[in-house]
């Protein structure tokens, strides 16, 4: 057992380089991320895509090594010799490992990355008032202190925390702009805020991640539920915002 | 060994199924459909009169599904093979054959075939239902020539709900559970045979509803049947409200049948350290139904009541939405470890067989079963974190991540036994390896979504969409042609033919993976999920995905092929083929309608897992007062 054990050792090397491999190569090929909050969300996705695939392949590597070692031989018939019920190490090991990884799963990139997401909500001293209003099956947008109502394509400026209010005239829905990372419901009957700080310059004719989209089902308009947004400079906000106030 | 009085006097022709079949036996099922559609298109109709409405409206509709429910189960036979018995009238003699399987019966045996045939034709449907998606998301917009929007929705959310409810929910438990329970246990039937006869008995109409809900005006929710957007977006909410409803109360019976046998019918011996590991998978899934289930439905009639009666539980100025997504995801995640749940514990039952070794840290796997139960009852908020107060996001991401802990345990024990056994790679045993490759990736992709700030960006994207396919399809769906293959001999007392069985299982773990791998990467990329028409940057993918889901859907034909085939005209089975020592193997192939005969009784006197060289036998028979 302990020979077949050493196999597995070079199993388990040579998995995880084609597969941490991979990962290297898809987390370089990563989208955009437009906002200090997509890049909080994408680190906790790419740090659990790590830690998955490593996993995946000491675990998974495991039962397909078992599958090719201890399978019978065609005119092999009869027990195995080793007819062990338990082996303590072994479970020992692996409860406090699975036990080790969800705390620590828990504190990052779980509270870590929520309390990172709340600290922006609260230093957020003068953030953009944006007034979002969802309805079957279009948003339209005011911005309340720049004197701005009812606009269908949202604007915001660059390296600034916007305060989106969200509100729904009819059923939940849910406002998502794919490349800021965050999402939030509109429920009936409330209101809900969600904070995002973009950084990269753009419109969603330049790249379609920077799109208004509706993400939850609201009925045979979903699908076409988006909105067109533009990331200016924040000179350029200025400007759009006194060529659109009253 | 507990009996009752029923199941345990000697029946003439005890085999069963020795009868040739006739077509007049089928006529029981022929009543029970036409009394449903007359009790429909009665009630609907008087009521459309009485209320000047139209029979497509919610309230006809809703009266209308009742009164062909009770039409369908009177037809069915359980007027004379129950309730006439219950107001002291003369119960109709058991049926021990063939017609047994057209008519309401209380023979576990054949309710479970009748729950396999069943999922085998709602998989169908459905899964006819995911081709027609996955054509429609062929092109960045096939509104023109394919389904309308309106049609997607409708789609997608009967192909929800069935292949949740109607198949995954029962595959195993049904169909595998109902048949092996009383078996593995040394009962002769299971605690509520009558209760368990009518739980198959409600399916159909659930399901036909469902199916056919698009008459009536379809529904736009998906499976989740949300409020508000449930009450203005078709009338065929209603059948999806009692269809869900039908199907939950449907689950419900049985895991009172499963609790009450393990606990009350066990044989001679068989203390709980020595309960096979199947049974612990159907007493850990019943658990979670009978306390979580009640709950849900409640919800979707207290939705339906605000849609008929003009209640204002959860619509309206005062109505709260997000109380319908509690009750809702209070037994809707834990649901998939209710298909989950016997899965793991059909590898532990297969796995230690195969490689003719005990299974491995015993306890722990049991504990890993009933701890998911337990942990998984608390953690359905992960569906909505997007929608809930900050103060409950830690709380649930903490418990939702916990349940990795228990569901590890079933991996130990499996990595456990596989390890210096002499593992025969049989096709169920392949599917069982498969099963677990796909649920790994499954699973630690769960994480993803139990992790709060992930879960901003990836919820309701196709990253989910691929997480719950490799869970349920991949893990519960290959499991279940594993266990088809597995007990195939068993019920049938024929042989599947292994290349094609094994063929199949190559052919859909390959195409399996390139229909949901690719979806994780459209997830990350932005793809929502529920639409039918997306952003051109997504097409490559997608087409990719469709292709793949279009080899995938026509594999299935394989296996249905197969197992007709055996069935019909397979190799003649040994009474053991795997050289498995589980106590259903100790019975002939097929299983005779009596399973164990007056006479004689099973005593357990050791671990039913010992498969050492010269390892005593763990069954016991001794004749009984009666036989002597």
């Amino acid at each position: 057992m302990v020979k077949a054990f050493g196999g597995l050792v070079v199993a388990w090397i040579i998995g995880m380089a084609i597969a941490e491999g991979l990962t290297a190569y898809g987390v370089d090929h990563w989208p955009l991320l437009g906002s200090v909050q997509a890049h909080i969300t994408a680190d906790a996705t790419i740090y659990l895509i790590w830690q998955a695939v490593a996993i995946y392949v000491l675990v998974g590597g495991t039962i397909v090594y078992c599958a090719i070692r201890f399978r019978a031989r065609p005119g092999d018939s009869g027990p195995p010799a080793y007819q062990r019920r338990y082996f303590g190490p072994f479970v020992i090991f692996w409860l406090i490992m699975s036990i080790a990884i969800n705390l620590a799963n828990t504190i990052y990139p779980g509270m870590v990355g929520l309390e990172q997401l709340w600290g922006i909500q609260l230093k957020a001293k003068h953030p953009l008032v944006v007034d979002v209003t969802a309805q079957q099956w279009k948003w339209t947008f005011s911005y309340p202190k720049q004197g701005i109502t009812d606009v269908s394509k949202l604007v915001v400026p660059v390296g600034q925390t916007i305060d989106f209010v969200l509100r729904t005239k009819d059923v939940m829905h849910d406002f998502w702009v794919p490349a800021w990372g965050v999402k939030k419901d509109v429920i009936p009957n409330e209101i809900r805020h969600l904070y995002v700080t973009p950084t990269v310059l753009g419109s969603t004719k330049t790249n379609p991640m920077i799109r208004v989209q509706c993400s939850l089902i609201c009925g045979n308009g979903h699908p076409m539920m988006r909105a067109p947004v533009e990331v200016l400079t924040k000179a350029a906000f200025k400007t759009w915002v006194s060529n659109n106030s009253f | 060994m507990a009996t009752t009085d029923v199941q345990g006097r000697t029946v003439g022709g005890a085999g069963g199924g020795e009868q040739p079949f006739v077509w007049s036996m089928v006529l029981p099922m022929v009543r029970a459909g036409l009394f449903g559609f007359i009790g429909y298109f009665a009630a609907a109709w008087i009521t459309a009169m009485v209320t000047h409405s139209v029979i497509v409206n919610p309230l006809p509709a809703t009266l209308g599904y009742v009164f062909g429910l009770l039409g369908w189960i009177a037809g069915s036979g359980i007027w004379d093979g129950w309730i006439r018995r219950a107001f002291g009238g003369e119960e109709a003699p058991s049926l021990t054959g063939v017609e047994r399987y057209f008519r309401f019966s209380s023979d576990p045996k054949a309710t479970a075939v009748r729950y396999v045939i069943f999922n085998v034709l709602a998989f169908f449907f459905a899964g006819l239902a995911a081709m027609m998606i996955r054509i429609q998301l062929l092109t960045p917009d096939s509104t023109s020539w394919w389904l309308s929007e309106v049609h997607y929705n409708m789609t997608f959310g009967i192909h929800g709900l069935m292949m949740l409810l109607a198949v995954a929910a029962s595959v195993i438990v049904g169909g595998m559970g109902y048949y092996l329970l009383p078996i593995m246990l040394g009962a002769r039937t299971v605690i509520y045979p009558r209760l368990l006869g009518l739980s198959w008995w409600l399916l159909p109409p659930a399901a036909v509803a469902v199916f056919l809900s698009p008459l009536i005006g379809g529904f736009q929710t998906g499976w989740w049947g949300y409020p508000p957007l449930a009450q203005n977006s078709g009338s065929g909410i209603v059948f999806y409200a009692l269809g869900a409803a039908t199907l939950l109360t449907s689950s419900l019976l049985g895991a009172l049948n499963i609790m009450g046998t393990i606990i009350y019918m066990r044989a001679k011996g068989m203390s709980l350290g020595r309960v096979p590991m199947f049974v612990w998978g159907l007493f850990a899934a019943s658990t979670i139904l009978i306390v979580e289930a009640p709950a849900t439905f409640t919800g979707t009639l207290m939705d339906l009541s605000d849609m008929i009666l003009g209640s204002h539980f959860y619509t309206g100025p005062t109505g709260i939405p997000l109380a319908y997504d509690d009750q809702f995801w209070w037994l809707f995640h834990p649901e998939v470890y209710v298909f989950a749940l016997p899965a793991f514990a059909l590898w532990l039952e297969i796995l230690p067989a195969a490689a003719q070794r005990p299974l491995f840290a015993r306890n722990w796997a049991v504990a890993g079963l009933l701890g998911v139960s337990m942990v998984g009852v608390m953690l359905g908020v992960h569906h909505y974190f997007t929608a809930v107060s900050a103060v409950r996001m830690p709380i649930f991401m903490t418990i939702t991540e916990t349940v990795s802990i228990p569901t590890g345990f079933v991996f130990l024990a499996a990595l456990g036994t596989l390890w210096g056994g002499r593992l025969k790679l049989s096709s169920p045993v392949l599917l069982c390896l498969m099963a677990m490759m796909n649920f790994l990736i499954g699973g630690l992709t769960g994480i993803f979504n139990a992790d709060v700030p992930a879960d901003f960006q990836l919820h309701n994207t196709y990253w989910v969409i691929a997480h719950f396919h490799y869970t349920i399809l991949g893990a519960v769906i290959f499991s279940w042609l594993a266990g088809l293959y597995w007990w195939f001999p068993k019920v049938t007392g024929r042989m599947v033919n292994e290349f094609w069985a094994k063929f199949h299982a190559w052919w859909f773990f390959i195409f399996f993976n390139m229909t949901f791998f690719p979806m994780f990467i459209l997830g990350i990329e932005g793809m929502n999920r529920r639409i039918a028409v997306y952003l051109p940057y997504l097409h490559p993918l997608n087409e990719f995905v469709s292709i793949s889901a279009f080899f995938l859907g026509a594999g299935f034909l394989i296996p249905a092929a197969n197992l007709y085939i055996s069935w019909r005209s397979g190799k003649k089975a040994p009474q053991n083929p795997w050289g498995s020592k589980s106590l259903e193997w100790h019975s002939p192939s097929p299983t005779p309608y009596i399973v164990f005969p007056e006479g004689s009784e099973v005593t357990v006197v050791g671990p039913n897992d010992n498969y050492a060289d010269g390892a005593p036998e763990p069954f016991v028979w001794a004749p009984t007062a009666a036989g002597k």
